[in-house]
């Protein structure tokens, strides 16, 4: 017998085990052509596994939203911690000597800073103490000294905040960068 | 359900699938139709959710992003749930 005889009575072999049926096949003998179907709960299982890969693809770029390292750019003293008491109030320029800032120690002991700028019509923001609230005199807009966001008036856009940090007894605006 | 089988020469009882039942019952069609629509509806959200978290990624801004996984993941365990309750279901059945 040569080696194609053996092969074809291998592939002969193994044609007739596939067409050999099991017990309970000859006892029931159906064709079930509507197994081909996706049921329901098939349906269901294959929608809430892709909605636990969507999940999963979220959680992982906002985890890597969180766990990546930034790096200082640049950075501008602006005070010293010691004088700027809780509640209180500092008017600084930063970026450049021409973009008027303003840095508050909220009363919960966190420092904000902010752009001094109205994102209205570029009017000077000040801080009213008695109203805890930030003010644009030209046109009554009223900002939400936690966040910057307006709150009254026509301002649309929250004020840009600064990133603050603390090194030491001096505050510094900083720059950060990926 | 299946109600017409035919035997063919080789014994073999067949059964197309014209004459298989594919539709629910009358009366769930439209309940099962909304639960469909309103699970496309929540997995095309998840799908916004994850282009926005890419994108707060992309731009650098991590503030609150964590928000847009936890509501991922509850549009998730809602699936999971209503998953239980169907096998809840059709074991009673």
């Amino acid at each position: 017998m040569t080696i194609r005889d053996r092969m074809l009575q291998a592939s002969a072999e193994r044609a007739q085990r596939r067409k050999a049926i099991t017990r309970w096949q000859a006892e029931f003998p159906y064709r079930w052509d509507a197994d081909d179907f996706v049921s329901r709960r098939e349906l269901l299982r294959l929608a809430v596994a892709a909605s636990g890969a969507l999940f999963a693809a979220t959680a992982a770029i906002v985890g890597l939203d969180y766990l990546r390292p930034t790096t200082t750019v640049s950075r501008q003293a602006i005070i010293p911690v010691s004088e700027l008491p809780p509640g209180g109030v500092h008017y600084f320029q930063y970026p450049t000597a021409e973009d008027q800032a303003v840095l508050l120690h909220l009363p919960n002991g966190r420092f904000a800073a902010y752009s001094g700028k109205c994102t209205h019509l570029s009017c000077a923001v000040y801080y009213d103490k008695s109203r805890d609230k930030l003010l644009c005199p030209c046109h009554e807009g009223v900002f939400d000294p936690q966040t910057g966001v307006p709150v009254a008036g026509p301002p649309q856009r929250a004020l840009p905040k600064i990133t603050i940090r603390q090194d030491g007894t001096m505050l510094y605006a900083v720059e950060e960068a990926l | 359900m299946i109600d017409d089988r035919s035997a063919s020469n080789d014994g073999t009882l067949h059964e197309t699938i014209t004459r298989v039942e594919r539709t629910p019952p009358a009366g769930q069609a439209a309940i099962e139709l909304t639960a469909l629509v309103i699970g496309l509806i929540l997995m095309g959200i998840q799908l916004w959710l994850l282009t926005v978290a890419l994108d707060l990624y992309l731009s650098g801004s991590t503030t609150d992003s964590w928000l847009l996984a936890v509501i991922s993941g509850l549009v998730f365990l809602g699936g999971l749930l209503m998953l239980r309750v169907e096998r809840h279901h059709t074991r009673r059945r």
